[in-house]
């Protein structure tokens, strides 16, 4: 089964997206140890929608849904430069705090926690789909 | 919703969930602490990179100063964040 809700695109919809997926965790009995990586890589990539692509007004889409044992999270932005997040250098984080920079850490988070992110980009539509086997 | 501010014994307290829409927030309390500081994350739910880059910061200017940020009460899956970013090696960290 799959929920599916549109999102303004700004910093103040976290709230309204964490209480979706609440929703849809307890509406698929989605075991809490999995909760806090779905949500971080939900808001990281949300988030750089949002960063990155502030002149538009468009709405941002997100989707989850659980098929068999894997938990499949899908962001459409349907007006987005290109930018493919698979394709990102991971930062530095053997670094002393000295030579540490502030950033990039989200999407190399993403990719710790989730098992495969797909990019598609079409038109000026970006689609992300993040898929996490669950334990 | 994040809540932070000082516990009676100085320490600095962080409750709720540390996400992008706070940050602007905890980076203006974390801009005035100065010296060495305790940060208690006992009732810290959730941080994204929004947060981790917060405290990134603050601990940059305190360690270039003398001082720093000491992370106690660090729940598992926070934990579990901070080594993946290799916090554990530019903060002391006491864990749950």
């Amino acid at each position: 089964m799959s929920m599916e809700k549109a999102f303004e695109r700004s910093f103040d919809s976290l709230e309204g997206i964490f209480a979706f997926t609440g929703e849809f965790f307890a509406r698929e009995s989605i075991d809490p140890g999995e909760h806090h990586a779905v949500e971080l890589a939900v808001e990281e990539l949300f988030t750089n929608m949002v960063k990155y692509n502030a002149g538009s007004s468009a709405a941002i889409v997100l989707r989850m849904e659980r098929c068999n044992g894997d938990l499949r999270i899908v962001l459409t932005d349907p007006d987005a430069d290109h930018f493919d997040p698979t394709a990102i250098e991971a930062p530095r984080v053997d670094r002393p705090v000295e030579e540490r920079e502030p950033g990039r850490l989200g999407l190399f988070l993403v990719r710790k926690l989730m098992d495969r992110i797909e990019y598609e980009y079409d038109g000026r539509r970006s689609r992300i789909t993040l898929t996490k086997t669950l334990g | 919703m994040l809540e932070i501010g000082y516990g009676e014994g100085g320490e600095i307290r962080l409750a709720g969930r540390f996400d992008a829409s706070q940050a602007e927030g905890a980076r203006r309390f974390l801009d005035g602490v100065e010296g060495t500081r305790t940060v208690d994350l006992k009732d810290l739910s959730y941080i994204s990179s929004a947060g981790l880059g917060v405290l990134l910061a603050a601990q940059k200017r305190l360690v270039e100063a003398g001082g720093g940020l000491r992370l106690v009460n660090v729940s598992s899956h926070i934990h579990d964040i901070l080594r993946y970013t290799g916090f554990h090696q530019i903060f002391e960290i006491e864990t749950l």
